[in-house]
């Protein structure tokens, strides 16, 4: 199960484009475009892997408009400057910032430090 | 030559002129009517005994039997208005659908199949109820799937189609008959971004002829000591044919310097009838439209303001559109704006163009589906239709995987031969990802072929896809923001300006009275309202959802939750459903998707109302000693309701058209009214903020979290910016988020939520469904004499939604019943 984003803080950073599209901060316009299509068909057709996506804090559930949200964002160039310093900034495990098809989606992988490097507090 | 391969059909349904192209996936061509020309006059004609000729042959009735031909409905697409044509009283869309039918069958002959699917253009600012027209005229005109698409994209897909290695900005310049379209493109690497557009549904060509009637008219009272008016009914007729003959000069002067006017008998002279004699030049001509010219120009600078783009960052500018072929037009943009005009492209049929390539991305085959053979295993394939990228996926899932026979695996190979894919095996959930390889700047068709597990060839349904190498076009975005009217007056924005599209999205709202069950007197209304502002009464209100107490299993006590989702597809189509939470009901009947009527009584009443906003405001800023800034402003709100005065005339005058354009100026103005009254307002404004911070500052401290006072810190650091720079909107705004972040933190305090349920508990006489609050207010107490603090804020919360907005703000909500 998807864990949900814990407050409007943090869903910045788990709605974060790169992430959704599960793609690294350094992808080409051209990716983006070829990885956002693929996603979408794949969503369109019901595929389950492609229903969730990694980040820093556990997978959570992706829908068709939220890639077509990420691919729009990261059309813009200054926009895009924004999530790129996002995603690296706070860069989820390795193994997560493959496209899909290479992992399995349920499995929860929460970044533990990830909180606390916001300074968030858990309550 | 098409039965092979796919054909894309495109339409530009226009104000003046329509015209439709196809692409077979190598070549977008032109469609030519009857007469041979690619231009079709949106005109049609009905006589008497209802026989119906469209374009080129009702034009030929526009002399000497104008009442029985009907021009320029797009306009008035979306209204009820019934139009008359001769005897007969059609709407818009039918009108509409007549155009479409007779283009249907240009098309037909032309590429041997009538149309079935076929992508539409409309102006970019179109609001819902004239998107939701055009697209029942398609469907009257027996098209059973169209998409929409926006004119200024249409144009832009048609300049950079194939264009190579374009890198840079585009200015798409569109005025048309009635509309004003302008858009801002980015290309790069084969892709074309929409970064934004502008524009002015009530400007075009069509201002520019009435620039030159009044221009005629003044000569014509210098000469003759005859006042001519829109707003006498009687010099209707004469006023237009005044206008197509001057019109026709316009047209002209397109080619040459000078042109003459002459109308036999038109002038009314006590005398007897006088004849009209004109010459007109270019320096006339340039002179007269001058203002109109300005006006597009602001426009273009607008837009590329808002998305920060100076004008030599512009690599091409395309002129589309009627008036592009003015040489004074050309001359006029070209120095205004400083950006060197892109030739080559056909002005005129380039809308119709871009919509083929549309239709090809969006997969539109117009010709009727053949059946596939009954053995054929049924594949799910989705992939781009037109890709930049030359390396896409196509993914794909067999329905029915289970079946005897079903296919295993999948190979696809491209019909040149020079390309295939390996054989790909089904995933556990029957589906495959297969990238393929395309050829640039072709049409690429792949064959499937399928195995099954026993390895033998298996047929599947479709046989073959295809995959249009091209420029690719991002999700179009949505022009106007769209949302619910809140009974408080205030909009829930659903979708934003610049939105990409499709788009979803669903909002819990909750009801402020109580719905009875099967009462025919009850009803829930949600206002769906387009346009920028806060309040609601400022928006265009586009349609309704209605929920009759008729229609209800349960009575809907007030505070129940309602789930509300709005979706829009790619060409501004809009759905509505709302979903009661506790019956589970739904709803989705939008009624009344009709831009609102513009009577010339109500319009006039408001004119009046406005004006007396006016006088107060003068009043007011001489009081409040009000800078020249703000004087002046005032000054062009009163030139613009003089304009709206004048457009109220032409209504009266049988003038439909000025009446709509009145009503929208209308809304603008009282806007702009409204902001200028913000103005007076603002020392109390600020006091205001002042006291909220205060207040939000003093909990923050004492309760907020670090991250909170950060957030904090923020937003009173943009109000502190926002009453810099006097922006009220921001400055309410920021308040607001700091006075939340306040909020969040007192309610820490163990005698908050006792407070607010005391306040709450005296205002309970208010509520609209008494006997729910009187309850409410009893399980309080007893919360409050446990000490239960979480039932105390969960019995406070249900009491806000039941305590009424004021009945002036509903009704300017439109009567919506939602908080
Ligand atoms: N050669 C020409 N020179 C000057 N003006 C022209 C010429 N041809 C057409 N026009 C004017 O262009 C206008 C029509 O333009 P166009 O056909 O582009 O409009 P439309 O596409 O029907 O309208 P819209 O896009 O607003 O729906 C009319 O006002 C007409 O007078
Ligand atoms: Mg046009």
């Amino acid at each position: 199960m998807a864990t949900p984003p814990p407050t409007p803080g943090l869903r910045k950073l788990v709605r974060n484009p790169f992430f959704i599209l599960g793609l690294t901060p350094e992808a080409s316009r051209a990716q983006i475009e070829r990885e956002g299509q693929k996603l979408l068909s794949m969503l369109q057709v019901g595929f389950g892997e492609a229903s969730h996506y990694h980040t820093p804090l556990g997978p959570q559930r992706r829908t068709a408009e939220m890639v077509r949200h990420a691919m729009a964002e990261l059309r813009d160039p200054s926009r895009r400057l924004c999530h790129e310093v996002w995603a690296a900034y706070c860069p989820p495990p390795d193994d997560c910032a493959k496209p899909v098809g290479s992992h399995t989606p349920d499995q929860p992988d929460p970044w533990e430090g990830a909180f606390a490097s916001f300074g968030w507090r858990m309550s | 030559m098409h039965e092979s391969g796919p054909i894309y059909v495109g339409i530009d349904l226009g104000t003046t002129n329509s015209s439709a192209a196809v692409f077979d996936g190598e070549q977008v061509t032109p469609v030519r009517n009857a007469t041979g020309t690619a231009l079709t006059p949106s005109l049609v004609r009905i006589d008497g005994s209802g026989r119906i000729s469209v374009g080129h042959r009702a034009r030929k009735f526009l002399a000497h039997d104008p009442d029985s031909v009907r021009g320029e409905f797009k306009r008035l697409m979306g209204t009820r208005k019934g139009l008359t044509v001769a005897s007969n009283t059609r709407r818009p869309e039918e009108l509409a659908a007549e155009l479409l039918r007779a283009l249907r069958r240009d098309i037909e002959t032309q590429v041997g199949v009538a149309p079935d699917r076929a992508v539409i253009t409309v102006p970019a600012l179109f609001e819902l109820p004239q998107i939701a027209a055009t697209r029942e005229a398609a469907r009257l005109a027996g098209f059973t799937e169209v998409e929409m698409l926006q004119e200024p994209v249409a144009s832009a897909l048609a300049a950079g189609f194939r264009a190579d290695h374009s890198h840079g900005h585009w200015l798409v310049y569109d005025l048309g008959g009635g509309t004003f379209d302008v858009s801002l493109l980015a290309a790069r690497d084969g892709f074309v971004d929409v970064v934004g557009h502008d524009g002015d549904n009530f400007l075009g060509g069509r201002d520019l002829d009435w620039a030159l009637v009044q221009w005629a008219c003044e000569q014509i009272e210098r000469e003759h000591g005859v006042v001519l008016s829109r707003a006498n009914s009687a010099h209707t007729p004469i006023l237009g044919k005044l206008k197509r003959a001057l019109e026709d000069a316009k047209i002209e002067l397109s080619q040459v310097s000078e042109a003459s006017v002459v109308c036999p008998d038109l002038i009314p002279h006590p005398d007897g009838a006088r004849h009209l004699e004109l010459q007109i030049t270019q320096a006339d001509l340039e002179a007269i439209c001058e203002p109109v010219f300005a006006r597009t120009v602001d426009v273009c600078q607008r837009l590329l303001a808002a998305n920060r783009v100076r004008a030599n960052e512009v690599e091409r500018l395309v002129l589309v559109g009627g008036p592009a072929a003015m040489p004074a037009l050309k001359k006029y943009i070209e120095k205004a704006l400083g950006i060197e005009l892109a030739r080559g492209y056909d002005p005129m049929t380039l809308v119709a163009r871009g919509a083929a390539l549309f239709a090809a991305s969006a997969n539109l085959d117009a010709r009727p589906k053949a059946p596939a053979p009954a053995s054929a295993h049924r594949l799910w394939l989705r992939h781009p239709a037109v890709s930049a990228d030359l390396k896409p996926h196509v993914v794909g899932r067999v329905m029915r995987a289970d079946e005897q026979g079903a296919p295993t695996q999948i190979k696809l190979s491209r019909n040149d031969n020079n390309w295939e894919s390996a054989w790909v095996s089904l995933n556990q959930e029957a589906g495959f990802i297969v990238g393929v390889e395309l050829i640039a700047r072709r049409s690429n068709i792949f064959t499937i072929a399928a195995k099954d597990e026993a390895g033998n060839p298996v047929v599947v349904d479709p046989p073959t896809l295809t995959i249009v190498q091209g420029m690719s076009l991002s999700d179009p975005p949505l022009s106007r923001r769209i949302g619910i009217a809140l009974a408080s007056d205030r909009v829930q924005v659903y979708f934003d300006r610049g939105e990409p599209l499709p788009a979803r999205r669903t909002f819990r709202h909750h009801t402020v009275e109580t719905v009875a069950r099967g009462s025919d007197t009850c009803l829930l209304k949600i206002p769906i309202v387009q346009g920028e502002f806060d309040r609601a009464h400022l928006c265009r209100l586009v349609g309704t959802l209605e929920i009759p107490g008729t229609g209800l299993k349960t009575t809907v006590p007030a505070g129940s939750a309602v789930d509300v989702t709005l979706e829009l597809d790619r060409g501004g189509n809009l759905t509505a459903r709302a979903l009661l939470a506790d019956s589970d009901q739904v709803f989705d009947e939008v009624a009344h998707l009709l831009v609102p009527e513009a009577s010339v009584d109500v319009l006039e009443a408001t004119y009046q109302r406005s004006g007396n906003r006016l006088q107060e405001l003068r009043k007011a800023a001489f009081r409040h000693h009000q800078d020249g800034d703000f004087r002046q402003r005032v000054e062009t709100v009163a030139r613009g309701l003089d304009g709206v005065g004048r457009d109220i005339e032409a209504a009266r005058g049988g003038d439909d058209d000025a009446g709509l354009k009145a009503r929208r100026m209308l809304l603008e103005l009282d806007a702009q009214l409204e902001d200028l009254d913000a103005e007076i307002q603002w020392p109390a404004l600020l006091e205001e903020a002042k006291w909220k911070l205060a207040w939000a500052a003093h909990w923050q401290q004492k309760y907020g979290s670090e991250h909170e006072q950060r957030l904090f810190n923020d937003a009173s650091m943009a109000a502190s910016k926002a009453r810099e720079r006097r922006d009220a909107v921001e400055l309410e705004r920021q308040v607001g988020l700091a006075y939340d972040l306040g909020f969040n933190a007192f309610v820490r305090d163990p005698q908050a939520w006792p407070s607010l349920f005391e306040q709450a508990a005296a205002a309970v006489d208010n509520a609209r469904d008494l006997p729910a609050a009187h309850a409410l207010v009893a399980d309080g107490r007893d919360a409050l004499a446990r000490e239960d603090r979480r039932s105390l804020e969960r019995v406070v919360r249900k009491l806000w939604n039941i305590l009424p907005a004021t009945h002036k703000q509903r009704r300017q909500a439109f009567e919506s019943g939602l908080r």
